[in-house]
């Protein structure tokens, strides 16, 4: 079946502590990136609830990222922790059906900075381009 | 009160799924899946999963009503029945027995719709009696009698999980006949191949491993073609042929007009494509061809279910299980009504009228002198309506909704001299009725349904009708009562002795032989099981007819005024005229809104988006509705669902008849659209 | 095993441990239905067979009666695991139910494919060994091998969904009021197939912890889509992961929803951060 290059569009939920200052700054630096993602800033990773990662790969997202902060470093009392639990679950369930795991990306901790959020970016974008098309799934909706 | 929970059967659609109901406080409040039912075996489908949420609302008529000017006032069953009959009674003696009608209800008991047909003949010797499976299976009745001599499905619809090449044509069973197809996909984890013919890609057209989109209405010519083909490879049952079939000839000579070519280019569908499908039919060790409303509701619906039957029976695919022909029934009970004689032509079993011995013993029965004459059917009662049609007894049935062109339904019934309507809601047609008599719905009685593989099944009374609206069972009885007739029966069981006594098929059929898992007629004496499949050895004719379709091209094709073709038919969440299901909230919360389909490229040509409100015109009448844009449809057609009143999709369709059947061509005319830019916003 | 479970639940209402025992009646014809015993001498009619599950039956009956009364349920190991499921919701009253269990025998063990075929608190029958679900080939070709493939498995499963809500409608556990799946910020309505990522997985996801393997979806399921399956992966990772199966424990919730100071994964450090592209060092 066919891959997804040249379809892929990857929604970034970005913890506004954390993996926001390194989207906006890899923004300010003007690094070149993709221009296949959107990010949402929310307060905490762990308002992501894994509902919505779904709903953005119904709605034709490629892949998902969700940055926090780093585990043991949560402005809000662990949240993140069950967040992480929650959304390697998710993966698990992705994996199962063949939608793939490796369309949701987690960066706990690892996108602080402009030029960290943009390898990531880089990178997710390039795996993504290589999976297997999900039209199969989507066609079914109107 | 301790919670109740009482085993029926679901009154949606012919499929005849069981229900528990959990009763509270006299209260249907929850519906559960019958685990021991045969058919479903512990499913639903969402409609079946609330069949209760209807039963309690508070728009349930409660009392008879008459109608004082434009308004109703209520009055009391004596003053109801007492003015019924005598009004009646009045109408026959002055323009004859044949000005009184009676439309029957595909969604009453067997036992309700085998008293009111009787009521009908016997209290005014007339024939004048019908029922809805005019406007669908009526084709396949009269079809499937010339050449098998049987309308019913041949086989059980468990059959269809063993069949290893399974055709539809005309059929959206995904959306009407939901867990029906729980059986079809049983076939295909097997391996089985799925072909489906059909304009629009339905949900069972998405799971199919072929789909042949032709052109509306040419559902002979590719049949026609891929016979020729089973014929020149020769892969048909040349055995099966000799032994068990008569006019081969004549078939063989009809399919020599129809080369693959001719049938590729009237269709619309690829050569290469019918000589596969032909094939893998006919090579199949078991086929079933599955067919309803897309080739029932033509111009020449009988025809095509000529041409169905001639297919099956020329690869032998027939008369063993696993195989045979589907004709899937609508209505919870449309078989029921047709079995129980609720026909202008046919008495209870298929017996006809014209026929005198079968008279003779009927007016014995019934004490009661009978009309030999065959009455009207239900499109020429309403059409008749004010000229020779004078009073109309309208049980359960919805026409303003669900007859064709309705306009002219809504004009015609305005003609009447008299119009009783029986039903549990004011519905539509009700509104035109003199005289409105409260009924009750599947959760209140207890009787028999008959679903569309031929299995009684028994429904069980779990709360009382509101306020006084009574059982259809009792007002029959009243009104045969007051109409002279010894309508004395206890319960609804005494009224299945009494026909199971008129009627060979159904003899060894009574109550308390039903309660585990119904049986399928025929079922001719206390011992007999019912029956899995028919013609096995014979067919109920004897030997089987190849009978020459006449195909007639759609009478009322787009034009350069009305551009667009229109097909109508069924969704999974509502029900036909949407009587119960737009007063269930989760049916009504899951579609809400009327809708057509509209292909994207059409769409842009109209500048109408997602959602936006439409006219949409024919030479009949005009609706307003929304705009659901998708490629199920192709390019210049539209599909429009018929359930929503306030957009009645039949506003907008031909009345024009099959001439061999009366089934009116719903599932073709020419329409016009415009965005509608004057409609409220959502 | 039937003698067994008729005695008890005689006792419990002769002695008036509960007001009402919920269970399956054989009646008039041998029909069977689902039914509320009040006295001792109902009881004789009793059954165990089909298997038809009570545990979201017998909360809806609860709900309905006054705190005093109180329900015995007959149930079989997944039903008591989903009563379980309940109580930790707050759903179930444990104060208010009873249970009289019994044991399920090897051929609707392996009907199920069920791994723990018997009840915690087993009254009648005794236990068998579970079937390990993972072993089954049909199961394996939907859980195992190429990904692609398996997509077109799923999808040509997902795709004949009617949009009945039988999956939710049976499963012991959806009870919220209002679901998810009604509302079509999040779930396409009027079209089926249901739209398959978001009605599919938003279920499968909310039931990811708290499913109990008890059958009633995929039972339910008039189409066949193998539901159970859906859900066994992710059963097994939190069984792995934190040595957690839903409805054993009622003191013990979800893994998921605690930190990792309260709920760890035994044998594994809690990482400082996470990349799951494995790119960091």
């Amino acid at each position: 079946m066919s891959a997804e290059r040249g379809n892929v569009k990857i929604l970034v939920f970005a913890c506004r502590w954390c993996g926001l200052i390194g989207a906006d700054g890899a923004g300010r630096k003007r690094i070149e990136l993709p221009a296949s993602y959107r990010v949402i800033p929310v307060d905490c990773a762990g308002y992501v609830e894994p509902d919505a990662v779904i709903r953005a790969l119904a709605s034709g997202a490629t892949g998902v990222a969700v940055l926090g902060c780093h585990v043991g470093g949560c402005r809000f009392n662990d949240a993140n922790h069950p967040a992480l639990k929650r959304l390697e679950l998710l993966r698990t369930l992705l994996d199962t059906t063949g939608i793939g795991g490796r369309r949701l990306l987690l960066g706990f901790g690892t996108a602080h900075e402009s030029h960290q959020y943009a390898e990531m970016i880089v990178d997710f974008h390039r795996e993504l381009e290589g999976l297997p098309s999900m039209a199969s799934w989507l066609h079914m909706a109107e | 009160m301790n919670p109740e929970f009482i085993r029926t059967i679901c009154p949606y659609c012919g499929t005849g799924c069981g229900l528990v109901l959990k009763v509270e406080e006299g209260r249907a409040a929850a519906t559960y899946p019958d685990r021991e039912n045969p058919v479903s075996r512990g499913s639903l489908c969402v409609k079946g999963w609330v069949a209760h949420e209807f039963v309690h609302h508070p728009e349930r008529l409660t009392a008879p009503l008459l109608r004082k000017g434009d308004r109703f006032e209520e009055i009391s069953w004596e003053e109801a029945i007492a003015l019924a009959s005598s009004k009646l009674k009045e109408t026959a003696a002055k323009y004859g027995p044949d000005s009184i009608g009676g439309l029957s209800s595909a969604k009453c008991t067997n036992e309700e719709n085998y008293l009111f047909q009787k009521l009908i003949r016997a209290a005014f010797k007339t024939n004048n009696v019908d029922h809805c499976a005019r406007l669908c299976h009526a084709a396949t009745t009269v079809g499937m009698l010339q050449t098998l001599g049987s309308g019913a499905m041949t086989n059980s619809i468990s059959d269809l999980a063993g069949a290893d090449c399974i055709l539809f044509i005309g059929s959206n069973a995904a959306e009407s006949h939901p867990v029906l197809m729980g059986e079809v996909y049983k076939a295909l984890d097997r391996g089985a191949k799925m072909i489906v013919i059909d304009p629009r890609e339905t949900p069972v057209a998405r799971n199919a491993h072929k789909l042949l989109r032709l052109n509306p209405g040419t559902d002979i010519p590719l049949l026609a073609g891929m016979m020729r083909h089973i014929v020149d490879k020769g892969l048909h049952k040349t055995g099966f042929i000799e032994k068990r079939m008569e006019n081969f000839e004549a078939l063989k000579t009809f399919l020599q007009a129809w080369p693959v070519e001719k049938a590729a280019k009237e269709t619309g569908i690829d050569e290469a494509v019918i000589r596969e499908v032909a094939e893998t039919y006919a090579r199949a060790e078991n086929a079933a061809i599955v067919y309803c409303m897309g080739i029932t509701q033509h111009a020449c619906g009988a025809a095509n279910v000529i041409a169905v039957c001639d297919l099956a029976m020329l690869c032998g695919h027939v008369g063993k299980p696993f195989s045979g022909i589907y004709p899937l029934r609508g209505q919870n009970n449309v078989q029921g009504a047709c079995d129980m004689g609720a026909l202008p032509n046919l008495y209870p079993g298929y017996q006809a009228v014209a026929d005198p011995a079968i008279r003779e013993k009927f007016q014995k029965a019934w004490k009661a002198d009978l009309s030999d004459k065959p009455g009207r059917t239900v499109t020429e009662l309403i059409n008749a309506a004010g000229k020779d049609i004078r009073a109309l007894y309208i049980m359960a049935e919805n026409p303003c909704i669900s007859d064709p062109d309705v306009n002219h339904v809504m004009e015609a019934l305005q003609r009447l001299d008299f119009l009783i309507v029986q039903d549990i809601f004011l519905t539509e047609t009700a509104k035109f009725a003199h005289l409105i008599l409260p009924g009750a719905c599947f959760a209140e009685k207890t009787g028999t349904y008959t679903n569309t593989e031929r299995r009684f099944q028994l429904l069980h009374k779990a709360v009382d009708p509101p306020g006084k609206a009574m059982g259809d069972f009792e007002i029959l009885c009243m009104m045969g009562k007051a109409l002279g007739l010894a309508f004395d029966y206890n319960s609804p069981a005494d009224v299945m002795s009494e026909y199971a006594g008129l009627v060979p098929a159904y003899a060894g059929i009574c109550f308390d032989r039903l309660e585990r898992s119904g049986i399928q007629w025929p079922c001719p004496d206390e011992k007999h099981p019912g029956t899995r499949f028919l013609h096995g050895e014979k067919f109920t004719r004897g030997l089987g007819r190849f009978v020459i379709p006449d195909y007639t091209p759609p009478m009322e094709k787009p034009d350069a005024e009305y551009p667009y073709y229109l097909n109508t038919g069924r969704v999974f969440a509502h029900y036909h005229t949407g009587t119960m299901t737009r007063r269930s909230p989760f049916l009504n919360r899951e579609i809400e809104d009327p809708y057509v389909e509209i292909h994207p490229e059409d769409a842009a040509t109209l500048g109408v988006g997602a959602g936006d409100w439409i006219r949409v015109t024919s030479r009949r009448g005009s609706i307003v509705t929304t705009a659901r844009i998708t490629d199920r449809v192709v390019k210049g057609s539209i599909f429009a669902p018929f359930h929503f009143t306030e957009a009645r999709a039949n506003m907008l369709t031909n009345p024009v008849l099959d001439p061999a059947c009366k089934t009116p061509e719903y599932k073709v005319c020419a329409v016009k659209m415009v965005k509608d830019h004057e409609a409220k916003a959502r | 095993m039937l003698g067994q479970v008729k005695q008890k639940a005689k006792e419990i209402l002769e002695k008036k441990e509960a007001d009402g025992v919920l269970g399956l009646r054989k009646g008039l014809f041998d029909v069977i239905h689902p039914h509320v015993f009040t006295s001792p001498t109902e009881i004789d009619t009793l059954v165990l067979e089909p298997k038809w599950l009570f545990a979201k039956m017998a909360r809806a009956i609860l709900r309905e009666k006054p705190q005093a009364w109180r329900l015995a349920v007959i149930v079989r190991g997944c039903d008591e695991r989903a009563i379980v499921e309940l109580v930790k919701r707050n759903q179930i009253d444990r104060e208010r139910l009873l249970t009289i269990g019994y044991a399920c025998d090897g051929d609707q063990a392996k009907a199920c494919l069920c791994s723990r075929p018997y009840p915690q608190k087993l009254d009648a029958g005794s236990a068998v060994e579970g079937v390990d679900p993972l072993a089954d080939e049909r199961v394996k070709a939907y859980l195992e091998g190429d990904a692609g493939k398996r997509m077109e498995m799923w999808v040509a499963q997902l795709k004949r969904c009617i949009k009945c809500y039988g999956c939710r409608n049976s499963c012991p556990i959806c009870v919220c009021v209002p679901c998810k799946l009604e509302d079509d910020v999040w779930v396409e309505r009027g079209v089926i197939p249901a739209e398959m990522i978001s009605f599919q997985l938003i279920r499968a996801f909310h039931l990811s912890d708290t499913c109990v393997a008890c059958g009633a979806c995929q039972e339910a399921c008039p189409v066949g889509i193998p539901l159970m399956t859906l859900q066994l992966s992710m059963r097994e990772a939190l069984k792995k992961d934190y040595n957690y199966e839903a409805g054993l424990d009622a003191n013990r919730k979800s893994p998921v929803l605690f930190d990792f100071s309260k709920e760890p994964r035994p044998g594994q450090a809690v990482p400082d951060w996470v990349d799951s592209m494995g790119k960091k060092p």
